[in-house]
């Protein structure tokens, strides 16, 4: 298929839904309940769908304050993911239910569009339970502006992050981003200098037991780049990337080869599994890391996210 | 005199035969030596000893000490070293506890009862462990002939020493030079040095820092030829006028030996001008008082300006019998009306860490290379002070501090935390050293050997009586001895805290550690009494410095608040080859299988163990700089 004229090739398909246009193929999956591929230039960019992050492997400072006891439902949350709701919308039709069969019966191999959004609902496994709803909005040249809702419920456990996590299925060999350097978190970034920096790899802050580590605030722009792919017949290991923008406002991210749970299981950095895929963070809402002592005294209140508000944020990957 | 293992037992005795305290000044044969810095004095027993490891008293080989003892079944240890980094024995890595919690139930001798002398608590102790250490030596050319002492600049935690079968001395009070006499026994060849070091004795109880809990000769030993007549102690006080331009120039000489001939002293600015020459006649103790010096350039953390004072000892023939080369600053420390703390009449503001001494590989048998390396860390960061905790250091980190301006809280080795708390609770019915006769002489002991050691300093602007060990009439009495020896300093307490009726009594300053900054400004609202810090805060344990500039905010809106160290500047965890993973990895406290142990607290630093800086340093950096 040729791809020349700015528009999105729709594959209204029984379980998924495919946007293609030059150079890129997207499937979102209605079984997984999120983005399943992001083919960019022939390479896959997901290991899994994306899903909600609530959960940050506890630091020093939040076990010493027993944060990680008042937040621990978090944790389950953010492991577990239960997509309640998908809600589909091409150009400006906006679908009552979701275009799988008999419906789609109707459709050809030769639907267009200029635009697509489609969301995703997820109910938190808390008590009480809550909704975050991921939105991806894909323009005519592939653009994807990705928005994280999330609803605020009183009641709720205190948050140790809001943020959305994509697994991509290699290690990068490195990033660079424009923001601010070093590792950054919203109480400690006044140090740091604005500039463009390169990472080599996907260090891990070798804390003595692991935790979270690796947070890059107010960041502008960044880019993954990766050499190897999981494709059997894709050896040519050259380098390509993957850039996420900001989108109304800078965006907070850590890029690591971890999951959060990963991290929180270690109690040596060298039990942490062999590095083998790269875990992207990006934040809405970062919890401060404190520091006033590590026995008892919480962030201050200004750096804790307020689990009872709505929190959106937005970035866009291209 | 022979020695006594009861002597382990009992807080009266924690030195027998130690020479007295004195100043650490070097001294050289002529200017060739001090220009290669190399004095001929001073002989290295550095390297291989002879080494045994028993598990307790009992088991120790008790006349390993006689020159007829077979030691052909003796191991080899490096001096200095840790004996647990040779494996002889466990890490152990514990915080507020005592080390043997859970396995032997102890109370300090007198602490809940005048007649509980408890005989055998250490002397029979099973945890007890020791280290009998064996080394065969020749003297050097320049030391035949002459008086010998033996200096040990830090041994774990108490020993005896012997030489050639003769009883010489015992000390404790791990982290001061013990230096004895070994004149009476010394033969120019095939000298037998015997240590026996002890794991614990009642200083046990006052070492009770937060760290891991080691033993053996871990810091230099060398032999001192001591010239015919020598200057044994010096005590300079240099003192800045009223007009905070002018230096008064004051000096104490002491010397031992013949005290005959004559010496020469010159004070030197950095261009080579003279501003004092004296020639006098030696006696015992000398004095220069209130020599003045017109517009001194003063000694600051952006200027470590040093003057050179040269003194040339002679004997009766005009010989140079010994050149004493030692470099001091003009700076003046003072509380004024408002209670701001000023250095040289400006206000002074501590941009601080504390100090463990660590090496990831050596334990706290740390090398000049860490400590350089610290300096420079610390000159790259903004960092302008630091808190010796809670011991005092191997003695060449304050000459480095002298010459690149770092502020120095000097720190007596004495924690004794378990005592008094327990499980966060503060509980001190068994504290020592509390208000106990029998535990004063052994802290005041500290505090003089801390003194006297390093009084000669400038960069230390503080004495810091210990670190939480309480309050009664013994800090008082610490207090009191640093007052009555030094009106050139500020003296530091926190733990008054726990005892606000004596804060009258005990420290210069307010010190809280890891107070809020809410807290921190309640108190500097209410007209504080005192000039106000935090010698602890910034807990750097992990990923950690967040909020750190709701403090440095503080210094702007209120002139008695003077800042703080940040706990601390470098992890404790030691290096190990994990068989799993065939890489070098650092292990804390538990990962020896050490119990009761309180694991990563071991690791607070911003730097990691390995020296290399936490991602936090770069907000030090920034806020330390706002107040430079």
């Amino acid at each position: 298929m040729d791809y020349t004229n700015n528009q999105l090739h729709i594959i209204y398909g029984d379980a998924t839904l495919g946007v293609n246009g030059k150079d890129f193929q997207y499937i979102f999956s209605y079984e997984r309940g999120g983005l399943e591929s992001l083919k960019v230039h022939g390479k896959e960019w997901l290991y899994r769908v994306p899903t909600p992050t609530f959960w940050r492997a506890t630091t020093d400072n939040d076990r010493g304050s027993g944060f990680n006891l008042k937040a621990a439902q978090w944790l389950g949350a953010d492991m577990f993911t239960k997509c309640t709701d998908i809600h589909l919308k091409v150009d400006r039709h906006d679908f009552a239910e979701l275009p799988i069969a008999p419906f789609n019966n109707k459709f050809s191999n030769h639907e267009y569009a200029k635009s697509a959004e489609i969301s995703f609902t997820y109910q938190t496994l808390t008590t009480p339970a809550t909704n975050a709803k991921i939105i991806y909005n894909i323009d005519d040249v592939g653009h994807i502006k990705v928005t994280m809702r999330y609803y605020g419920k009183k009641g709720l456990p205190p948050l140790p992050v809001i943020g959305i996590r994509l697994i991509m299925p290699t290690a990068a060999t490195g990033f660079d981003y424009e923001g601010l350097s070093g590792e950054t978190y919203p109480d400690r970034m006044a140090g740091a200098k604005e500039g463009k920096f390169h990472i080599d790899g996907l260090p891990v802050t070798e804390y003595l037991v692991p935790q979270e580590n690796g947070m890059h605030m107010q960041t502008k722009k960044l880019t993954i780049n990766r050499e190897t792919t999981q494709n059997n017949v894709d050896r040519t290991n050259e380098k390509f990337s993957l850039s996420i923008q900001q989108a109304e406002k800078p965006f907070n991210f850590s890029c690591l080869p971890y999951t959060a749970e990963e991290l929180e299981n270690a109690t040596h950095i060298e039990e942490l599994p062999l590095v083998r895929r790269t875990v992207l963070v990006i934040a809405g809402a970062v919890r401060g890391v404190g520091g006033i002592d590590s026995w008892g005294t919480d962030v201050e209140s200004a750096y804790h996210i307020n689990p009872e508000l709505d929190h959106e944020f937005s970035f866009i990957l291209n | 005199m022979q020695a006594n293992i009861n002597w382990l037992d009992n807080p009266e005795v924690f030195r027998v035969n130690q020479l007295p305290a004195h100043s650490d000044h070097p001294f050289f044969r002529d200017y060739r030596e001090w220009q290669k810095q190399h004095s001929s004095y001073q002989q290295s027993l550095n390297g291989k000893w002879k080494f045994h490891f028993s598990a307790n008293p009992m088991d120790r080989p008790q006349d390993f000490y006689q020159r007829d003892f077979d030691s052909s079944n003796f191991d080899s240890i490096p001096v200095p070293s840790e004996i647990e980094l040779s494996n002889y024995t466990q890490n152990q890595y514990i915080n507020v506890l005592f080390p043997w919690e859970g396995k032997i139930f102890r109370r300090p001798a007198y602490a809940l009862d005048p007649n509980d002398h408890e005989e055998g608590s250490f002397s029979k102790g099973a945890d007890n462990t020791v280290g009998s250490y064996l080394k065969r030596f020749d003297l050097s050319s320049a030391l035949i002939g002459k008086d010998v002492h033996i200096k040990f600049e830090g041994v774990e935690q108490a020993m005896y020493v012997w030489l050639n079968g003769h009883f010489v001395g015992y000390a404790e009070d791990s982290f001061t030079p013990s230096e004895f006499d070994l004149t009476p026994y010394i033969q120019d060849k095939d000298n037998l040095l015997a240590v026996e070091v002890f794991k614990h004795s009642t200083a046990s109880w006052l070492e009770d820092q937060d760290m891991f809990r080691f033993s053996g000769i871990f810091r230099s030993v060398e032999l001192l030829g001591i010239p015919a007549t020598h200057l044994m102690d010096m005590d300079l006080k240099p003192r800045v006028a009223d007009n905070y331009q002018d230096g008064i120039f004051n000096l104490k000489l002491h010397f031992i030996g013949k005290k005959a001939g004559s010496f020469h002293l010159l004070v030197k600015d950095i261009k080579g001008h003279t501003l004092l020459e004296k020639n006098e006649d030696i006696k015992e103790n000398v004095q220069i008082n209130n020599e003045k010096f017109e517009n001194v350039h003063l000694w600051n953390n952006h200027d470590p300006y040093l003057y050179q004072l040269l003194i040339e000892v002679y004997d009766e023939q005009q010989n140079l019998l010994e050149l004493i080369p030692f470099q001091f600053g003009f700076r003046r420390i003072e509380i004024s009306p408002e209670k701001v703390v000023l250095l040289n009449g400006k206000r002074l503001i501590i941009n601080g860490v504390n100090r463990h001494e660590w090496d990831a590989k050596r334990g706290r048998s740390i090398t000049m290379s860490d400590m350089t390396t610290d300096i420079n860390t610390f000159k790259e960061n903004n960092i302008n002070a630091v808190r010796t905790c809670h011991y005092p250091n191997q003695i060449p980190w304050y000459y480095l501090c002298d010459q690149n301006g770092i502020y120095v809280m000097a720190e007596n080795n004495l924690e004794s935390h378990g005592t008094w708390q327990k499980m966060g609770e503060i509980e001190p019915s068994d504290n020592v050293p509390g208000s106990i006769p029998q535990w004063k002489e052994a802290v005041i002991d500290r505090a003089r050997n801390n003194y006297e050691t390093f009084k000669n300093h400038t960069s230390i602007l503080f004495w810091s009586l210990g670190n939480e060990s309480y309050a009664g009439d013994n800090i008082i009495a610490m207090n009191e001895f640093y007052k009555s020896h030094d009106d050139t300093r500020l003296v530091h307490y926190e733990g008054v805290v726990h005892r606000p009726e004596l804060k009258d009594k005990i420290s210069d300053v307010e010190s809280c550690m890891y107070l809020p900054p809410k807290k921190v400004e309640e108190y500097l609202q209410n007209d504080p009494p005192k000039p106000f810090m935090e010698c602890e805060y910034m807990h750097d344990m992990g990923n950690s410095d967040g909020g750190m500039g709701s403090y440095i905010k503080l210094l702007d809106k209120y002139p008695q608040y003077f800042g703080g160290f940040i706990w601390d500047f470098i992890d404790q965890a030691l290096l190990v080859h994990d068989e799993i993973s065939g890489h070098d990895v650092l292990r804390y406290g538990g990962d020896f299988d050490d119990r009761h142990s309180d694991y990563e607290f071991s690791g607070d630093g911003l730097m990691f163990a390995d020296r290399t800086p936490k991602p936090a340093m770069q907000e030090v950096r920034y806020y330390y700089g706002l107040h430079k």
